[in-house]
């Protein structure tokens, strides 16, 4: 048994390492000493029996030893336990079953209790010889209680007729009797030691008592037993969790997606910031606040809008690949032979279908945006008016479509972007009103103010508009002159428009009377406008009856001035952009003049053979302006190159069926855009000629600036035309027979 | 907005040389088309995977940058490409003689 067991807690140790475990597999062998004697396998397995016996086969009775000093044999004194020396003599507890103490104590009932009750009993032993505690007793207690056991054995084999005599019979006092009884013996026997019998002392202080077994040890085959519990086969089980879910997953990690999770995160953070903010503040907010839903959507039109705007952009810049490339490139090189005279390039045409009946009415660039002009269309036949009117923005990357294209009730005359706010535009209609547009708003909004429901507003059409500086409270204003006879300065107040009379144009004419009798004075008819460049407050209007007053916005009764400068309707004023005193007219009378401020005759005066629509001043030079007239032709003058004729004449339409009516000069690029009467803008392009710039005069010695240089030129002309005294008429004749 | 959408269709469709617009939702589906169905289909899907590339290309080589439009052109037409996250469009144009 004890080698299967250790066998099996091998086994079971062997199961941690792996080493162990492949050991069972070797074949065990036995390292034996060489010395060892050859047994057979016979002699091994043979049985030999061993006889236990009360008497000592060695003893001999009586042994003799030879005495050295007396030179003869003597017989050895008699040990007392024959050959044995006792070298610890414990006294034990068992007795005899058959012993008149045993029972004894089974008379008293001690041994009638089986083993399963409560742990031994401790019987308190008085000793006369020394008083111990408890504890310590009950400790020391434990273990001599088997030794002690087998000393009795001992003991009893040694002496078994002592015994009886000694014994005391009553059974309480039996403990006592027995501690008296062991002393006694030892006393009585070899008397080993001191120390022994102190040992003896100590064991025998308390003697335990195990009165309640039943069933007493045998005295003479005592043998130990042991129990081995059962042991459980070795089972190994085996649990598995279910495994997480799996999924493959790739990815590159690149540098934009990280850079997309960092400013996701760090837009995340900063929401989280803002939501710490005290509440009160958040409450406001959200008032305004759309869903995220909402601006979403907004967003995704937007982009969506602004992607179809580009592509169409693209697939315009292929259409009219060439086009641009003229526009970029092309300088017409005849310009080097010819001296002093151009050329324009036709470039792009812009029409939109539904207004080709219409005429175009009013044409002018955005102060801003250098490739966006604005076109109001209207119509120019009176007696075969349109009902309606559009106001368009067309940029020079989509000659296609325009940008912008809003239909109005009326006939648009004029139109007038406002320099502070590039997307804003005031527009003068035929039926008298004044609207204001914002280009950002969606179509559906069409304008955001109109002079409707005004109790002033104009009762003729309205000729030209213009926006003005700001008024003392900070509003926009701007103002308009109409075929009724009256300047209007409109403030343009949070949802609504507020009409102030500036001036009424008085005619020479005299009263006539009315169908009811009473006299009613008859207005000159302005037809248009235009604003001093520096003060403000002066403005020049020119009339149907072809006069030029001079006038100001403090004296609301009469002109500053007036000048007979025409013979028909005057078209255009235009004032000089580097001289504040000169400014440009023209008229139906075929003629435009150009004028200094305090004179009542022009300066230069050319006939163009036809009624001139528009006239307008060069941006880039003091000395150039270009008119349109009638007959399709558009007219650039150089008055630094030709004081007489014209440096180019260019006919852009047929003069059979069209008319151009107006023109701008772009303020960057080197191009003009005019209007004809089909509804149909042209923009041309300056050749080099036409856009000739100052040369610094070679003595300077200073870098001088283009402008002053324009202006030093434009003076010098003029004082030259000037040279001879003023007189009379004078310059008209000179001029008249050209 | 649709009505707008349908308008810019029809406008860009009305240029000269224009052979055709479809319009791809974000799934890469043509949502809108003048072409034929399955040549939509087509164009939707390679272009999709083509700007896909391209803006992994623009925004590799710098991440505050982005894709904005694409053109190729070809021996026999010009392919151009709004791409966005939501949407793509694309205009199909043979050069103008």
């Amino acid at each position: 048994m004890p080698p299967k067991k250790k066998e099996g807690q091998q086994k079971s140790r062997a199961n941690l390492g792996e080493d162990d475990a492949l050991e069972w597999l070797k074949p065990r062998q036995l390292i034996k000493p060489d010395e060892q004697e050859d047994v057979a396998e016979s002699d091994l397995v043979e049985e030999v029996g061993r006889i236990l016996t009360t008497l000592n086969p060695q003893w001999v009775l009586d042994e003799v030893a030879y005495h050295y000093g007396r030179h003869q044999f003597l017989v050895k004194p008699k040990p007392t336990f024959g050959k044995a020396y006792p070298l610890l003599i414990i006294a034990g507890t068992a007795i005899r079953k058959d012993s008149e103490e045993a029972k004894a104590q089974i008379s008293a009932g001690y041994g009638m209790v089986g083993f399963d009750d409560a742990g031994p009993k401790k019987v308190k032993v008085k000793k006369s010889s020394a008083e111990e505690e408890e504890e310590e007793e009950k400790e020391a207690a434990a273990p001599t209680d088997e030794p002690a056991g087998e000393e009795d054995v001992a003991h009893d084999e040694e002496k078994p007729a002592d015994e009886p005599k000694e014994e005391a019979p009553p059974p309480p006092e039996t403990v006592e009797a027995v501690e008296e009884v062991v002393p006694e013996v030892v006393e009585e026997e070899a008397e080993p030691d001191d120390g022994q019998a102190a040992t003896l002392d100590a064991a025998l202080s308390v003697l335990d008592i195990k009165p309640r077994v039943k069933k007493l040890a045998n005295q003479f085959n005592f043998c130990e037993r042991a129990a081995l519990t059962y042991n459980f086969p070795r089972r190994s089980i085996d649990t598995q969790t279910i495994p997480p879910p799996r999924a493959t997953y790739g990815s590159t990690a690149l540098q934009c997606i990280i850079f997309d999770y960092y400013t996701e995160d760090y837009a995340k953070k900063m929401k989280e910031k803002e939501e710490e903010k005290p509440k009160r503040m958040k409450k406001k907010e959200t008032k305004h606040e759309k869903t995220a839903q909402q601006i979403h959507d907004e967003q995704l039109a937007q982009r969506i809008r602004e992607a179809w705007s580009i592509l169409e952009r693209l697939v315009n810049q292929n259409v009219y690949d060439d086009i641009a490339q003229d526009y970029r490139y092309w300088d017409d090189p005849s310009d080097e032979f010819r001296e002093g005279m151009g050329s324009l390039l036709p470039l792009w045409k812009f029409q939109f279908d539904p207004m080709s009946k219409h005429a175009v009415c009013d044409v002018q660039w955005n102060t801003h945006y250098q490739d966006l002009f604005a076109v109001a269309y209207g119509s120019l036949d009176f007696t075969n008016q349109q009902k309606n009117g559009c106001l368009c923005m067309y940029s020079i990357k989509n000659p296609a479509y325009p940008e912008y294209a809003v239909i109005t009730e009326s006939p648009v005359i004029c139109i007038d972007v406002y320099r502070e706010i590039p997307y804003l535009y005031c527009v003068g209609l035929y039926d008298g009103n004044v609207c204001v547009y914002n280009a950002q708003l969606t179509l559906q909004a069409a304008y955001q103010y109109k002079s409707d429901s005004v109790r002033d507003k104009h009762s003729n059409i309205v000729w030209e508009i213009r926006w003005g500086p700001r008024l003392i409270d900070g509003e926009a204003s701007f103002f308009s002159i109409s075929g009724d006879g009256r300047v209007v300065q409109w403030a343009v107040m949070p949802g609504e428009l507020q009409a102030t009379t500036i001036i009424t144009l008085s005619s020479n004419a005299p009263p006539i009377a009315g169908p009811d009798g009473t006299m009613l004075t008859v207005n000159s008819c302005g037809s248009c406008i235009c604003f001093h460049p520096e003060n403000p407050e002066l403005f020049l209007v020119g009339t149907e009856d072809g006069m030029i007053h001079t006038c100001s916005l403090k004296y609301n009764r009469n002109y500053v001035r007036s000048v007979q400068g025409h013979h028909m309707p005057v078209y255009r004023i235009h004032y000089n952009y580097f001289n504040n005193s000169i400014y440009a007219s023209c008229s139906g009378d075929w003629r435009v003049k150009i004028w200094e401020d305090g004179r009542d005759e022009p300066l230069f005066m050319f006939e163009l053979g036809s009624p001139v629509g528009d006239v307008k001043w060069a941006p880039y030079s003091s000395t150039v302006f270009a008119a349109c007239t009638a007959d399709g032709k558009v007219y650039v003058f150089d008055l630094n190159v030709d004081k007489y004729r014209p440096i180019c004449v260019q006919a852009v339409v047929s003069k059979k069926t069209k008319k151009l009516t107006r023109l701008d000069f772009n303020e960057r690029l080197p191009v003009i855009v005019c209007g004809d009467t089909k509804g149909t803008c042209h923009v041309l392009k300056l050749s080099p000629n036409l856009r000739v710039m100052c040369k610094p005069p070679k003595k300077a010695k200073e870098v001088i600036e283009q402008k002053t240089l324009q202006i030093m030129k434009l003076d010098k002309l003029i004082s030259l035309v000037r040279d001879p005294p003023f007189q009379t008429g004078v310059v008209d004749e000179k001029f008249e027979d050209d | 907005m649709a009505n707008e959408a349908e308008e810019t269709v029809r406008k860009l469709s009305a240029h000269k040389g224009v052979a055709g617009v479809i319009v791809v939702n974000g799934e890469g589906i043509p949502i809108k088309t003048t072409l034929d169905n399955h040549i939509s289909v087509q164009y939707a899907g390679l272009l999709s995977a083509l700007v896909d590339k391209a803006k992994s290309v623009v925004r590799d080589l710098d991440p505050t940058n982005d894709l904005t439009f694409l053109r190729i052109r070809s021996k026999k037409s010009e392919v151009m490409v709004a791409p966005d996250k939501d949407f793509i469009l694309i205009v199909v144009q043979n050069p103008v003689e």
